[in-house]
């Protein structure tokens, strides 16, 4: 018979069920989905790792002969090696894309994983496996023949087999961020490939055992001075680009989710507590006909638990299946990766979990309250609670305020637990829609800074390793150019030990640096500046000295920091081309950059690059951000609108009385709507300022997650603000709207049957 | 005195599925500018009906209800609860004043809604609880509470009093007194009063007792001289 009763309580309250089922569904959907997506990433790439397995480090030194292999065996450490020739090609098509051509003695470390075709075979003089990105962009299939250039060489094999390749996660070249696949692409192929008899491998593939610095530190004091350089999985460019993704993901799918069901959570619990205070009277009727306490208890608990139970379920399996595939998409036009599977983590489950034992336990202690007391007082209504005057009532400007203004305080006064919520609740959602639009500011911010404020020029020619000094100058001098030596360093305090950029720059009005407020800062000939995000890393400031030594070689050297200044997306040093030299470094330009529309080729030069062209390659790259944003606010709105119209049904409920008596005494419908508006408008109000600074926090928290490479300060811009403040203020009248009908609809008469 | 309140043929049905409940049966009466007009019946006999169709609450299946003159059975909702605000002074078996007003907050309320000119501290003088004014009405008797409603309802200068059950929920004590001040409010200040009960002890008290049984009218008697609610024999 209970439950018979339990069906049609809900059925009576079918809106307020029906919002406890949408909290913990939409609470556990929006969180399993975001985290399904960033643990999915996760997953597919460390199982991709391990079925492929990556390199754990690259060693590179210019001959590795057997000795050299002899060597690094007998260091113990080592558990497996793998040499091979890494060499640039150019492959025979239009637009010369630039091919990394592997040729391979063995193939156990960073396999190539295979798609279609035959299996890579190291014995094969003809055949050449390829990224299938590049073949796929290209039209190419297994079968066709294909031609590469390099050094003077000119091959031309069969594609046996296309597939992708764990160091070619990420690959893009060294001009633009995105990857495009038309232009770039690898390729493996035998040793016996090559075109002489011996081969100059270049690159050593090494398996170890312990930590990547203790592996470094013995192979540095065995083989000093034989081999280049050392580089772990971790600085690996791939791998780390990777991360770096990964890590933003993360971040978002760590904060946003946990923002948002507690928000649910909170509003999920008090609706269940109001609901039961609502069935005071019923609980006091079925204590007197002699149920049990253990049976009421039994009873109402599992009011909430079917349907959270069922939320919390579905939102478990529909989150991480249909969220991340919004994702994936954008992400797979820059990383190849052969799978892209949403993953689940045991994290959902627990926080589900949480939210049904919560919902459990706030129910069980709800009607234990009632069902202790005695059932003659339960079987009467909660005499209601007694107001007093309090001190804004004395004051002498408190009769002369409208009614709407003295009923909406008191009520408020009355009622502090619901006021509290429905702020609550309002504070989540414009926080949250706060951080959406200052991640959108924060995006837009970042390319003015980048591509309008520091950078001036319109083409950036980068040159060619084996450019000449002559040749450089020409280059330069033709397009009335300035040239820029950029650079991977590394870079050592007292306190932390960083990899990031060096900028060598000559005066120059095309690049200018600025501080973080955008102003245009000079930076001396004999003087050296650090971006802010790196000083606030390395704990230094202006006066300090700090260590460091360019990628590749080993000579470290001590500047002191003359200059702050800030850069959005490239943290490290700033100096001119006379302090390097003085500080006996070479001076090798990287690149000349120009106020000339730049489309010819020049010898020496490698590629030219618009700025339009780098806009818009940024413009793809925050796609998927774009994405993420909107469905943000798609959520928090959402979340908004569930929260003040279940906060708001609760209040209805409460007052439905007082509202039936004004509507008898001839009030009219539109002044009784206004009464509820009132109040609807002052939470809004106050949880909006109050969501204000927190949504400012979560975004500052978010931007310095956001890697070492980024430097981005949270604001929001004047617009934006607007738009927050009108979205807040709109959901908050909407959700008035759906009153009005209800008060319209109020039966007097029944309402005013009940005794107080 | 001349006639304020007309039930012309009335009739009330409500339905519901193929069932059809006659509620108010051809029902016909009239009530006289300030008289004390006592409507008894049983349970369930249609005095709720008659109580709401006359207070706007609902409205007629077939027939006329002539107040001042307006037939109030063709108002649609927004001329209902115009005729409401200025009309009817409503006064429930359980007061329903509003919590998060003081008494006299209750009484001034009613200038929110009708354009009178009154001093809230004057009406509640004259049902007695001048100084009950700052006081909520959770910290009031029950019998304090119903005087607080009748202040209420009296504020709008109504064209009548509408009382359901007005005692129904006090003791027999204090419930004369409330009676007693509804009697006198109609034989001093000329206001009319509609009260609605089943105790028919009350019918002496009335100048006019309209009795119903089964949505009909049984009988209608003018009492030529109505005894004082305080000389009843409760």
């Amino acid at each position: 018979m209970l439950s018979k009763k339990m069906l049609r309580d809900i059925r009576k309250h079918k809106t307020q069920f029906l919002s406890i089922f949408l909290m913990a569904f939409l609470g556990v959907f929006v969180f399993a989905g975001v985290g399904g997506e960033s643990v999915g990433l996760e997953v597919n790439i460390d199982q991709y790792y391990e079925d492929t397995n990556l390199a754990d480090g690259w060693i590179y030194s210019a001959n590795i002969n057997d000795l050299f292999l002899y060597q690094v065996d007998c260091l113990g450490a080592t558990t497996q090696m793998e040499r091979q020739l890494v060499v640039d090609s150019v492959a025979d098509f239009e637009n010369d894309p630039d091919i990394t051509l592997h040729f391979v003695e063995n193939n156990t470390i960073s396999k190539f994983y295979l798609i279609k075709g035959e299996p890579l075979d190291i014995n094969d003089e003809d055949g050449v496996w390829l990224d299938k990105s590049f073949a796929d962009a290209k039209g190419l299939d297994v079968g066709d023949n294909i031609t590469f250039e390099f050094e003077g060489f000119e091959i031309e094999k069969e594609i046996k087999g296309l597939g992708y390749s764990p160091e070619y996660v990420y690959h893009a070249s060294t001009s633009s961020v995105i990857p495009d696949f038309n232009k770039i692409g690898f390729a493996y192929l035998s040793y016996k490939a090559f075109p002489m008899d011996t081969v100059p491998y270049n690159v050593l593939n090494v398996k170890f055992d312990g930590t990547p610095e203790n592996y470094e530190d013995i192979l540095s004091y065995h083989m000093d001075g034989y081999y280049s350089s050392f580089i772990p999985q971790s600085e690996h460019s791939s791998v780390s680009q990777f991360s770096e993704e990964m890590d933003q993901h993360r971040m978002m799918g760590d904060i946003f989710p946990v923002v948002f069901i507690l928000i649910a959570m909170l509003i999920l619990l008090t609706t269940m507590t109001r609901i039961i205070a609502h069935q005071r009277t019923q609980i006091g009727i079925l204590k007197a006909s002699g149920f049990k306490n253990r049976s009421i208890i039994l009873h109402y608990v599992s009011y909430g638990f079917w349907l959270v139970l069922i939320g919390s379920i579905l939102g478990l399996v529909i989150g991480p299946m249909t969220l991340p595939q919004l994702f994936y998409p954008s992400m797979s036009a820059t990383y190849k990766m052969p799978s892209w599977d949403p993953a689940w983590s045991m994290n959902f489950v627990y926080v589900a979990a949480l939210m049904i034992i919560m919902s459990l336990a706030v129910s069980y202690y709800a009607v234990k309250n009632i069902s202790d007391e005695k059932p003659a007082d339960t079987i009467r209504p909660k005499a209601p609670k007694v107001s007093s005057s309090g001190f804004v009532e004395k004051l002498g400007f408190w009769k002369h305020l409208s009614f709407n203004v003295r009923w909406n305080y008191r009520d408020a006064k009355r009622n502090k637990f619901r006021a509290l919520m429905t702020i609550i609740g309002v504070i989540g959602c414009s926080a949250l829609l706060v951080c959406a639009f200052g991640m959108y500011d924060g995006m837009n911010d970042l390319k003015e800074w980048e591509y309008n404020q520091i950078n001036h020029y319109d083409s950036k020619l980068v040159i060619d390793e084996n450019a000449t000094t002559s040749q450089i100058n020409t280059v330069a001098d033709e397009v009335n150019g300035d040239k820029l030596m950029e650079g991977a360093i590394e870079i050592e305090s007292d306190n932390a030990k960083k990899s990031s950029s060096l900028l060598v720059l000559n005066d120059t009005s095309l690049v200018t640096p600025t501080d973080y407020d955008w102003n245009k800062i000079e930076i001396a000939d004999d003087e050296v500046s650090i971006s802010q995000k790196m000083a606030d890393m390395l704990g230094v400031g202006v006066g300090d000295t700090v260590k460091w030594h360019i990628m590749g070689s080993d000579k470290w050297v001590k500047t002191k920091i003359d200059k702050i200044h800030a850069d959005p997306i490239s943290q490290g040093l700033i100096l001119s081309s006379e302090k390097l030299e003085d500080l006996d470094l070479n001076y090798t330009p990287t690149s000349i950059v120009t106020a000339q529309h730049v489309n010819q080729s020049y010898d020496g030069v490698k590629a030219a690059n618009s700025m339009k062209d780098m806009t818009s390659s940024w413009d793809e790259l925050t796609e998927s951000m774009w994405l993420l944003i909107y469905i943000l606010i798609f959520f928090a709105s959402l979340l908004a609108v569930i929260v003040l119209y279940n906060l708001g049904l609760l209040s209805f409920t409460e007052i439905e009385r007082e509202i039936a008596t004004l509507k008898v005494l001839g009030f009219k419908s539109g002044a009784l709507r206004r009464l509820l508006l009132t109040q609807n408008l002052w939470f809004t109000a106050i949880g909006f300022i109050l969501g204000l600074p927190v949504g400012y926090i979560i975004l500052a928290v978010m931007w310095e997650s956001s890697g070492d490479s980024f430097y981005i300060l949270p604001s929001i811009s004047p617009t934006n603000f607007l738009l927050t403040a009108v979205i807040t203020f709109a959901l908050s009248i909407l959700v008035n709207l759906m009153f009005s009908r209800k008060i319209k609809k109020l039966d007097m008469v029944e309402s005013l049957k009940s005794g107080e | 005195m001349s006639t304020i309140i007309e039930f012309k043929n009335v009739n009330k049905e409500y339905k519901s599925g193929d069932h059809i409940l006659k509620a108010m049966d051809n029902v016909n009466f009239t009530i006289d500018e300030g008289e004390f007009v006592v409507i008894l019946g049983p349970s369930g006999a249609g005095k709720s009906t008659l109580l709401n169709l006359l207070g706007g609450l609902d409205s007629v299946t077939s027939g006329q209800i002539i107040v001042n003159g307006q037939n109030v059975e063709s108002f649609n909702d927004n001329q209902l609860t115009e005729y409401r605000a200025k009309n009817v002074g409503f006064i429930f078996q359980f007061y329903n004043l509003i919590p998060n007003l003081t008494s006299l907050e209750n009484v001034e309320l009613m200038k929110d809604i009708v354009d009178v000119d009154i001093n809230g501290l004057d009406v509640l003088d004259s049902v007695g609880l001048k100084d009950h004014a700052s006081q909520f009405p959770a910290q009031l008797s029950g019998g304090e509470q119903q005087r607080v409603s009748i202040a209420r309802a009296v504020a709008k200068q109504p064209t009548m009093l509408l009382c359901d059950e007005p005692t129904g929920a006090l003791d027999s004590k204090t419930g004369v007194l409330i009676l007693n001040l509804l009697q006198d409010m109609s034989n001093n200040k000329n206001t009319t009063v509609v009260i609605v009960t089943h105790n028919a002890i009350l019918a002496e008290a009335a100048d006019k007792v309209i009795r119903i049984k089964n949505g009909q009218i049984e009988s209608i008697v003018i009492n030529e001289n109505p005894k004082k609610v305080t000389d009843l024999e409760w």
